[in-house]
Formats: C-alpha cells, sequence, structure tokens
C-alpha cells in the first residue's frame, strides 16, 4: 500500500516474533500469453505443412493432455489466474478488501549458531479499523461489529486469539464499502502472548496503511416536461450523462490503453418516488439484442428515461416547487467483475406544468 | 413514440474526448539511431525504383479475417507485390543457384559492393550495433552459478531444446555477427539469417526483454517492402523471403517498438490480405495441405487481431471482431468469447458462452469457465469448490491447481494453497504464473520472505531442462 508507518512500542526493544503482511485482494487477473511457433522449425512460406504447434514456453501454463483444451492459444487471454501484483487504485462505490496474515516468523540463526530458542506464541489476535476522511472515529472491521449480523459466526475464533506455531500463519479477510473520496487509513493491530520457558508477556504492534479513494464516475442530470400524456397523466424527461472519470492509465499512451479502469455498465436504474412509473428508453443494457455499454477513462455515456405520474393530473402545482423523482442508481463491473454500485441523491425537477404544444398523441 | 420525445436517438453517442496521438514515436535513443527504423530497404541494401515506398501506412483491409472461399480476391494488390523483377529464391541456404537479377532499372550499389547482378544483400541485418547486450544480473545466482548453464559452444538447436533461451538468444546474434562459435551467414542466405534473427527474437520474448526485441526489430523496417519479397521463378509466384513466424511477431514487436498498439492490427489485417490470398491460390490448385496451411494462418491472425484490441483495451470490439471469426473448434472460440467477457466484467454473458442449450457447462474448458465465473462474482467458496473437483477429475493440471491455489487465498486458507503450489513445483511445472503467485504467498506468510524466494528459485535452477524453459529471471521470484 501507498504509504506505511510503523508503531512498536516503544518500551520494548527486541522485535517483535510475528509479523504482519497484507495484500489487498481486488480480483485475481487472467494472465496473458503470446504464443510462438518453435523456432528453427519455423516452415518458409513455400513449405506446405501445418503450422507447429505453439512453443510450450510461449504459453502461460504447461498442458497435461487435457488441458490443451483449456488453453485457447493462439488467443492472448488465458483462464490462468494470477493475485493482484499492486495495489491499484481505490474508488467509491467498490468493496476494498484485504487480506491480513499475523505470521509467527522464526528468527534466522546468527553466523551459523544454533538456532535460537522459538517462543511460544499464544493468542494471536488481529484487530483492524478503517478511518475515513468524514467518520471522527475509527470504524471497526475486525472483529466485525455485533450489528453485521452475518459473518459473527465465523468470525467467533478471531476474538479468543490462535496459537501460533513456529512458521504459521493466522489469515484473515476485511472488507470495507468506499463511499467517501479521500484519504483512508487502514489501521491494523496485532496482539499476541509470547512465551519463553521463563517468562511471559502480552505485546501488541500496530501498522497504519494509507490510501486515496477516488470518485470513479461522475453522473450530470437534467430534466424536463413533455405534454401530457395518455389520459391526461404528466411526464418528464430525465437525462443524465455517465462519464468515466478515471484518469487514462499512467500517461503511457496506446500502450497504457489496457491498464486504465474499464467500466462495464451492468444496470442504470430509477428508484422512484410512490405514484410515478418510468419508461427506458434506452438501446442498450442488458439482455438480447441490447448493446453493451462500456466506457473507458474519459468516455460517457447518455441516458434516458421517461418518468410518467400513475395518476392524471388534476392541475396542481406541488407546493415546495419542486418534483421529486427519486433516485438513479449504478451498477457496473470492473475487470475480472469486481462490482461497484452508485446512487445519486434525490433527482427532481422544477418544471411542474406540462409542456404547451399542439397535438399530444395517446 | 410520442414526437415530444427528446432525440434519444442522439442520446447514444459516445463523447470520447481523449486526445490521442496519431503518430508513432520517434526512435529511441541507442545504436539504432543511426539508422531511419521506417526507411524500408537500409542503404546498404539495392533499392528497387518499382518498390513502392513505406506501404505500413495505409488503412487496414476491410476484408474479414475468416477463410471464406467464396471471397477470393482477384488479383494481388499492386502494393504489396510490385512488379519486381524476377529473381529466383532458393529456400536453400548458399545456394549458388541464386540467379541474378536481370538488372531493369536498378541503380548500382555502393561502391563496396562490384558492379552488375548479384544475390540480396542481407549484411544490414548482420551489424553488431543493431543487438543489445544481455545482462546475467537479471538472473537469480542459482542458475547463473549452476552446473547447467551450457558452454558457450552448445549447438543453437540443443540450447533450444533445453530451453535455454537466455543462451540461445546470445547465441543467435553471436552467429549473426560472426563472433561466435558457428560460422555467420552469408549476406545473401535470408533463410539462415531470418531463423537466427527469428530465434533472438522469440527467445527475448520468453525471458521477460521484450522491449529489447522490440527495439532490436526495427532494423528489418518495413517488411512490407519490395525489398523482402522475390518471385519464384518456377511458379512466377511472388513470394516473401521473411518466415511466417518471423512476420507474425514482428507485428507485435514492432507496435510495442513505435508505441502504437493500433499498428498491431492494421498489420496484421496486412497479413490476412495475403494470407486469402494464397489461401485461394492453394483452393485454385487443390493443393489441400497448403490450404489447411494457410487456412490455419488466417483464423491465427483473425485470433491474434482480438488479442490485439484486447490489448489496446478495446475488449468490447475484440468481442464483436470473434463474433465474425470461424474458427473449427468451438470449445476454444467459447473459451476465448468467456474469458473475453470476464476480462471486460461482463459475468452473465461469459457464463452465457457455456451454458447455452441443454448439456452444457459439461466439458472441463465449460467447468473452468463457470468456476472462474463465480470468482468473478465473489463467489471464491462456490469456487474452491469447483475447482476441487477439477482437481479430482484430472490431477496435476498446472492451471486447475493454480487457480485453485489463488481462490484459496481469497478465502482465508493461504497456508493450503500455498502447499498445493510448492507440490506443483515438486512435480516439475514452473510457469512464470506459478512461481509469480507462489513468491506473493511467500511475501505475505513471513517478514523473511527473501530466504524463501532463493530457496525456490535454488529448487527450479536444480530441475530438468525442457524447452518449457529452464532458466528464470529475478522477476519470476519477486527478487
Amino acid at each position: 500500500m501507498s504509504h506505511q508507518r510503523h508503531f512498536s512500542d516503544a518500551a520494548v526493544k527486541e522485535p517483535h516474533s510475528v509479523s504482519l503482511k497484507v495484500l489487498r485482494l481486488t480480483r485475481p487477473s487472467l494472465v496473458s500469453q503470446y504464443p510462438l511457433s518453435p523456432p528453427l522449425s519455423s516452415p518458409t512460406t513455400t513449405t506446405s505443412s501445418l503450422p507447429p504447434s505453439p512453443l510450450p514456453a510461449s504459453l502461460s501454463y504447461s498442458s497435461t493432455p487435457s488441458s490443451q483444451t483449456t488453453n485457447p492459444h493462439p488467443f492472448l487471454l488465458s483462464p490462468i489466474l494470477a493475485l493482484p501484483p499492486s495495489f491499484g487504485s481505490a474508488h467509491v462505490g467498490t468493496t476494498f478488501s484485504c487480506t491480513l496474515c499475523a505470521n509467527h516468523d522464526i528468527p534466522p540463526p546468527i553466523d551459523g549458531g544454533p538456532p535460537l530458542s522459538v517462543k511460544t506464541i499464544r493468542d494471536v489476535k488481529i484487530e483492524a479499523e478503517m478511518k475515513t476522511p468524514s467518520s471522527p472515529t475509527l470504524i471497526p472491521l475486525l472483529p466485525p461489529p455485533p450489528s453485521s449480523s452475518s459473518a459473527t459466526n465465523q468470525e467467533q475464533t478471531n476474538t479468543t486469539g490462535v496459537d501460533l506455531t513456529p512458521g504459521s500463519t493466522l489469515q484473515k479477510i476485511v472488507k470495507f464499502d468506499l463511499r467517501e473520496e479521500g484519504a483512508h487509513t487502514l489501521a491494523v493491530q496485532v496482539s499476541y502472548y509470547e512465551a519463553t520457558e521463563t517468562s511471559g508477556r502480552t505485546r501488541t504492534f500496530k501498522k497504519l496503511y494509507q490510501f486515496v479513494c477516488k470518485g470513479l464516475l461522475v453522473v450530470r442530470t437534467k430534466t424536463s416536461a413533455l405534454g401530457l400524456g395518455k389520459g391526461g397523466r404528466r411526464r418528464w424527461v430525465l437525462e443524465a450523462q455517465v462519464e468515466n472519470a478515471a484518469a487514462a492509465a499512467g500517461g503511457q499512451g496506446e500502450e497504457g490503453g489496457g491498464g486504465g479502469e474499464v467500466v462495464y455498465m451492468e444496470e442504470i436504474g430509477l428508484e422512484l418516488e410512490r405514484g410515478l412509473t418510468a419508461r427506458d428508453v434506452n438501446f442498450w443494457g442488458r439482455g438480447k439484442n441490447k448493446e453493451k455499454v462500456v466506457l473507458r477513462p474519459g468516455e460517457g455515456e447518455e441516458v434516458v428515461f421517461i418518468v410518467e405520474e400513475e395518476e392524471p393530473w388534476d392541475g396542481r402545482e406541488e407546493g415546495e416547487g419542486r418534483k421529486v423523482f427519486g433516485t438513479l442508481q449504478i451498477g457496473w463491473r470492473g475487470e475480472m467483475g469486481a462490482r461497484g454500485f452508485l446512487a445519486t441523491g434525490r433527482l427532481g425537477t422544477r418544471f411542474l406544468r406540462p409542456r404547451e404544444q399542439g397535438g399530444v398523441k395517446a | 413514440m410520442d414526437q415530444a420525445q427528446p432525440d434519444d436517438g442522439k442520446g447514444h453517442r459516445r463523447t470520447r474526448s481523449a486526445v490521442k496521438a496519431t503518430r508513432p514515436r520517434s526512435s529511441t535513443k541507442g545504436p539504432l539511431d543511426m539508422a531511419d527504423p521506417l526507411a524500408p530497404p537500409p542503404p546498404t541494401t539495392q533499392p528497387s525504383s518499382s518498390s513502392s515506398s513505406s506501404s505500413s501506412t495505409t488503412t487496414p483491409a476491410a476484408a474479414p479475417l475468416s477463410p471464406n472461399p467464396q471471397l477470393i480476391p482477384h488479383q494481388l494488390t499492386p502494393r504489396m507485390h510490385p512488379p519486381l523483377t524476377p529473381r529466383a529464391t532458393s529456400p536453400l541456404p548458399r545456394s549458388p543457384a541464386l540467379s541474378p537479377a536481370p538488372g531493369t532499372t536498378r541503380r548500382p550499389p555502393p561502391a563496396t559492393t562490384a558492379p552488375g547482378p548479384r544475390p540480396k544483400d542481407f549484411s544490414f541485418l548482420l551489424r553488431p550495433e543493431i543487438f543489445h547486450p544481455l545482462t546475467p544480473l537479471s538472473i537469480p545466482p542459482a542458475f547463473r552459478n549452476s552446473a547447467k548453464q551450457p558452454p558457450p559452444e552448445t549447438p543453437l538447436p540443443e540450447l533450444l531444446e533445453k530451453g535455454h533461451f537466455r543462451a540461445a538468444a546470445i547465441s543467435a546474434v553471436q552467429t549473426l555477427t560472426g563472433t561466435g562459435h558457428a560460422t555467420q551467414p552469408d549476406p545473401s542466405d535470408h533463410v539462415r539469417i531470418f531463423e537466427l534473427l527469428y530465434t533472438r527474437w522469440a527467445c527475448l520474448t520468453l525471458i521477460n526483454s521484450t522491449d529489447l526485441a522490440a527495439q532490436e526489430v526495427k532494423a528489418l523496417g518495413d517488411l512490407n517492402s519490395a525489398f523482402y519479397l522475390a518471385e519464384d521463378a518456377a511458379s512466377g509466384r511472388t513470394n516473401h523471403l521473411v518466415p511466417w513466424a518471423l512476420r507474425v511477431l514482428n507485428v507485435r514487436l514492432q507496435a510495442i517498438g513505435f508505441g502504437d498498439l493500433r499498428r498491431a492490427v492494421m498489420s496484421y489485417y496486412e497479413l490476412a490480405r495475403e494470407a486469402r490470398v494464397k489461401l485461394a491460390e492453394a483452393m485454385g490448385e487443390h493443393d489441400n495441405s497448403s490450404r489447411e496451411l494457410w487456412r490455419e494462418r488466417l483464423e491465427d491472425l483473425g485470433v491474434r487481431v482480438a488479442g490485439a484490441l484486447v490489448e489496446m483495451g478495446d475488449v468490447k470490439g475484440a468481442g464483436e471482431h470473434l463474433r465474425g471469426l470461424k474458427i473449427g473448434d468451438s470449445g476454444k472460440m467459447e473459451m476465448m468469447r468467456a474469458l473475453l467477457w470476464l476480462r471486460l466484467g461482463d459475468v452473465d454473458a461469459a457464463r452465457g458462452c457455456v451454458m447455452k442449450g441443454e448439456g452444457r457447462g459439461v466439458t472441463r474448458g465449460e467447468k473452468v469457465v463457470l468456476a472462474l465465473c463465480d470468482m468473478a462474482d465473489g463467489e471464491y467458496e462456490q469456487a474452491v469448490g469447483k475447482w476441487r473437483e477439477l482437481g479430482e477429475e484430472e490431477g496435476g493440471d498446472e492451471m486447475v491447481t493454480v487457480n485453485l491455489a489463488v481462490c484459496l487465498l481469497y478465502v482465508g486458507k493461504m497456508q493450503e494453497g500455498r502447499a498445493l503450489l510448492e507440490g506443483m513445483v515438486d512435480t516439475g511445472r514452473s510457469s512464470h504464473t506459478l512461481l509469480f503467485n507462489l513468491t506473493t504467498m511467500y511475501e505475505l506468510c513471513t517478514e523473511r520472505a527473501r530466504s524463501l524466494k532463493v530457496k525456490l528459485s535454488e529448487k527450479v535452477a536444480a530441475m530438468e531442462e525442457t524447452n518449457d524453459g529452464w532458466e528464470k529471471t529475478n522477476a519470476d521470484f519477486k527478487l
């Protein structure tokens, strides 16, 4: 992670017997391969024989008789997965996930001397909290707060602590929904009981991991009134522009084209107030004959809804001078299906009278 | 629809505001600065007056890549096959039968060469300044100091057979530049020269040095240049002197070298156009083996275009492109499409690729896709079950084992995953992905991961040398 600070107990100079390592768990990625014809056997243009099968070393994994059928060479993408190589970028609307590993490290012997006496490590606990830009206090992630019901049973063990044999690891996974832009800090505290043959003590240390969460999608909306619809119902047009505001990958120009945050729009829908219906008049979306909407960095897409009242208009305008429609909800997927979700604030319109025009058709 | 409706047809346009550079980057610093990489035939060659200058910037052909026998191009495009003087191209190395060109409008070659007809001179590809030195420092000591390091006089085929790709890349250059044990090829022996160049650049891509290869390959200039064409005396056909595999590899390397991936798409299309011509010829002559060869090459190019589009970030475009391809192996096509949609994040579409119709989702490939889909949905526990099942069906499948191990890390069972990967290494597997994932786990398991990584590199260095590639780089072990 971008920034890391290490706090050790000031009183204890001795290095800790337990180390903490973290890895942000973005989705694993499909490994690219560049299949090659084997050198020195490549036929010249005039030789009439089938192209040789690709050089094994140029494929992303070695073939067993059956895995030949799973590797789609000479295709770029292959089904083997690689763990995330780096932290990546964090975006509002996505879930931050991270694995925390507390390890009982065995100290290396000093210059070929006898191995150091290994300490007994008991009752290892990992606690994790998240500091967001707006929250005054840290939000507990691990152990999960009592309110988050489902995970409690599984995580029960965490409150009791675990004994670690030398070289073993206590692994935990934390998740946090990112809702705000700005600096976040993941604070992780490890505590354990360290016992030698003669004595024992409880030790703790804390590590802070900072990262910046950025907005990914920018939504702009506009409403306008339509003429009265069928049965004298009021209707409006709600237009929304959704833009992928991610920066193009690291200024590498064309080469980095595949590296930016590409967004696949899974759905854009309206969550309406009571008494309203909406019609999606877009050509894209899910389902047959609908076009996939993919936004690369800097690209945008416009969506349009017709919002209509369920009851005929009685000629009265809203007292507050505003008709509230509801919220626009956007669900998207990133590379390898990483989910993102955003909802706008409550959208509405100040155009309360139907548009004046001749010849409204039913 | 209502007339009062907004112009929703317009509402669906896409705003592409990013300004994109259209000009390929100029050449980089280094020894190559001397030569203009875009100049088709280097100065030492005999420029053909009829050569149609640099043609690599023309627009790609609109012809689809699928081998459709109905759509046979009528004629060879004059741009690709300029009316060259007849020349014999013997595929045999150092053939004395290389017939001289009956000099039509050729300018006399530079002063050093004797006037008069002579075979094409490829000495510009033998210059030492083209090639970069390879540092052994990127190799872990376990490999660098291994007794398995081949002696310098080891013949090239043996180096390749044993997976000594760095040594092979060096050996190929030593031969080309006449500094090694093998004799330097004659400047007119294009078969041998291109074979060595292909070996060099293919090996560089295998040892994590693709960037170097991308710089070196600029020495070829424009492979569409008429200089690289020759007419076969017997059949009267125009043939390209550069082997197909090198031309295909050159597309990707030049695109990287010039920092313009769109160039790759265009160049693949140019190769495809030629493949279609050859396919048509083969069909006309009822030459079945030649027909199969060109059909496969065409298919191969089509798939490579999809890959190039993915690398450009246009996954959706790649999907549309794949839809237009005819691939004989339907299981492979299914896998390609599913992987594309997974990459894009459209998990439903990926599932749809293998679950449409009855009795689907049963082949090994289909099950692999379904397990990947679970992971894309974040359902790692479910995916673990599927990977385990696949692993039990057939043990020793590297991809399945690696993916199971990765998945186990996401459900908090990294120790088990690590043991699985170590087991894979013990059975002699050493793909980049396997080593990368295992060393990533080592980094999570301890503050002192370095010693584990070094031990792993020693273990891999002790493995048998196969053409899977024996020597690894520091990057493979994150050292």
